[in-house]
């Protein structure tokens, strides 16, 4: 096994490229073009998917790959949404070209805030610690009226403008725009997680004191990889608060960060494409049970909280890596 | 003067709600390595059960001892049942709890309804007796006097008995334990259960100061999140340590600055991060 084939890449062989690309080429393709098949309705939830996919991602970076339980995710979205919500709805910065560099430099600041106070605790505490934080910021979107609208929300947050002449974001447009942007937060976080860095966080993961051991500055790693994450959650909330139009403290808080994390879970912690499958499945879940029953729709997110972790172990992207896998050895010349 | 006197009653009546809030959570993840994220849920079916109970048999003694059952009841069920083929992994634990907490709450809002329950005071606690020249409801005291009497029995239970041993002993090093002939299997279980015990417990009791309402399962995890946290896991004077500290800040936080009431306590719980990470009274962690 040569040093191309760990860092992810295909060998020589056309068959090995196929296999290796494949997947990502036929769904890019598929993404790209199914806007002119699906109706309005489902294509606002493939955007919507395509947004939780990008926050569950973020999340995976320092939950399946660094080990990290964090329960507060939804702080770093929620402070890049209203930050984007607050430019766009309260001061009229409508420019794509400030709104999202100041929301995701937001999320980023208040990921190396919590961070810095979270990671001196570990394991279960460290799950404590960051749930509280999301809790705390949610109160503070609920009591500081003023700025955030209360538990009202922060309402009229429009779609961005990119100072393109000729180019208006319609519904279609932003479903293309937040395409880009979950390739782009894919390919970003593909060469990060192949990268020595990223291979440094597994490593982490597995065994902390065998890294410290070999000279790696633990801490220094596990915080950058915090922050870089909260980074993702940024970017996923620049785009999701001009998709609802809306802030809630509600998005700053549990139920988030925990049906992110169910959708890390369910996908497959640890691998990349797992937490973009724990999305299409729980959305669309979720949008099923709310069109049948809205009232009972918790009681059946619980039921299948429970039956993931008893019955799905490692997730479907787990099962279904080591299909594809399967495949490759059998028709790719694959060494691995 | 008067101000700080009266605060005071109200921070260590209020410290000692969170003192039961948080031993449960602290034992079970001092003795168990268990985040039962569900610890609030159970706290608020307890309250619910418990003012149900209250309310048919007229009694409030035999309201808060039926909410104690029930959560007991639902932590051994969720202990045998579930929890127990997930140790050490920690991130089933954490979804299976939560996952938990969404069906308690939403079963809570089927039997009870969506709209918060009230007239939860007694009427033979609902007097205020003046003490000096300041006025004290009666329920505070009882809560007081209620919360030392629990305590207390749990220090003895935890340091005189010899399963308050074998706990202490299953904290420190599992598998000399273990070696030593115990079934840890059936202490963890068993604690689970008492830890679900104490939650539904002091449903009733916190009532007054939390209220009953779908919410509140949340809320009081948070509180006793904080509790555990501040006063470090695993043993009863850390909980009763952090409840106090707790109450207390939160108790001047509300009558010094009214505006940032709820911060008060997350500046403790940060202080305490960045100095003393293990809590105030905290076993070294893991």
């Amino acid at each position: 096994m040569n040093k191309a084939n760990i860092a992810g890449y295909a060998g020589t062989s056309w068959r090995d490229w196929l296999f290796a690309y494949a997947p990502y080429i036929g769904i890019g393709i598929i993404l790209l073009i199914i806007p002119a098949f699906i109706s309005t309705y489902f294509q606002s939830l493939l955007t919507k998917v395509l947004i939780f996919a990008i926050f569950a991602m973020s999340l995976d970076l320092i939950l399946g790959y660094t080990g990290l339980l964090s329960l507060g995710h939804a702080a770093y979205l929620g402070v890049a949404g209203y930050t984007a919500g607050l430019l766009i709805a309260r001061l009229g910065l409508t420019s794509f070209w400030i709104v999202a560099p100041a929301a995701i430099v937001m999320a980023g600041i208040a990921a190396a805030i919590i961070g810095y106070i979270s990671l001196r605790v570990s394991g279960v505490y460290f799950l404590l610690v960051t749930l509280a934080f999301g809790q705390l910021l949610s109160v503070v979107a609920v009591k500081w009226r003023a700025v955030t609208g209360g538990t009202d929300g922060l309402v009229g947050i429009i779609y961005p403008d990119f100072g393109i002449p000729g180019l208006t974001l319609t519904d279609t447009n932003y479903y293309y725009l937040v395409f880009i942007a979950f390739a782009v937060c894919f390919f970003l976080l593909y060469r990060l997680i192949n990268s020595p860095f990223g291979k440094a966080l597994v490593g982490i993961r597995e065994n902390e004191s065998r890294m410290k051991c070999l000279g790696y500055n633990t801490w220094a790693h596990k915080y950058i990889a915090f922050i870089v994450s909260g980074l993702f959650a940024g970017v996923a909330g620049v785009l999701f608060a001009p998709f609802y139009g809306i802030m809630v403290p509600g998005h700053l808080g549990l139920m988030t960060s925990s049906s992110v994390m169910l959708m890390v879970v369910i996908g497959g912690a640890g691998t990349l494409f797992g937490p973009v499958i724990g999305a299409i499945v729980v959305l669309l879940l979720e949008h099923f049970a709310s069109i049948y029953t809205p009232e009972r729709w918790p009681l059946i997110l619980g039921v299948v909280f429970v039956i993931c972790v008893l019955f799905i172990r490692g997730g479907f992207g787990f099962h279904l890596s080591k299909f594809w896998s399967r495949l490759r050895i059998r028709y790719g010349n694959a060494e691995s | 003067m008067n101000v700080i006197l009266a605060n005071l009653l109200i921070g260590i009546s209020f410290g000692f709600i969170l003192f039961l809030l948080g031993t449960g959570l602290s034992l079970t993840m001092g003795l168990m390595r268990v985040v039962n994220l569900a610890h609030g849920a159970l706290y608020m079916f307890g309250a619910y059960v418990g003012l149900t109970a209250a309310r048919y048999s007229g009694n409030f003694a035999i309201g808060i001892l039926a909410g104690g059952l029930s959560a007991g009841l639902l932590g051994l069920i969720m202990e045998t049942g579930f929890l127990r083929r997930m140790y050490k992994q920690e991130m089933s634990q954490v979804l299976l709890t939560i996952g938990f907490v969404y069906i308690l709450t939403n079963v809570t809002q089927w039997i009870w309804g969506p709209i918060p329950q009230s007239g939860v005071i007694p009427e033979f606690l609902s007097g205020s007796v003046p003490i000096g020249n300041i006025t004290i409801p009666i329920f505070r005291l009882t809560i007081i006097a209620f919360g030392l009497i629990a305590a207390a029995v749990l220090w003895l239970f935890q340091e005189k008995t010899r399963i308050g041993a074998i706990i202490r002993a299953g904290m420190d090093n599992r598998e000399m334990t273990m070696g030593l002939g115990i079934n840890l299997k059936v202490v963890f279980t068993g604690v689970f259960a008492l830890g679900a015990f104490i939650a539904g417990f002091c449903g009733l009791i916190g009532a007054p100061s939390l209220g009953i309402n779908l919410g509140v399962g949340w809320d009081a995890l948070l509180l006793a999140m904080i509790v555990v946290i501040v006063g470090g896991t695993g043993s009863i004077q850390g909980a009763l340590v952090g409840g106090l500290v707790i109450g207390l800040v939160d108790a001047y936080g509300k009558a010094f600055f009214p505006e940032f009431a709820y911060f008060t306590m997350y500046l403790v719980l940060i202080i305490i991060l960045l100095f003393r990470p293990s809590g105030l009274m905290g076993r070294a962690m893991q």
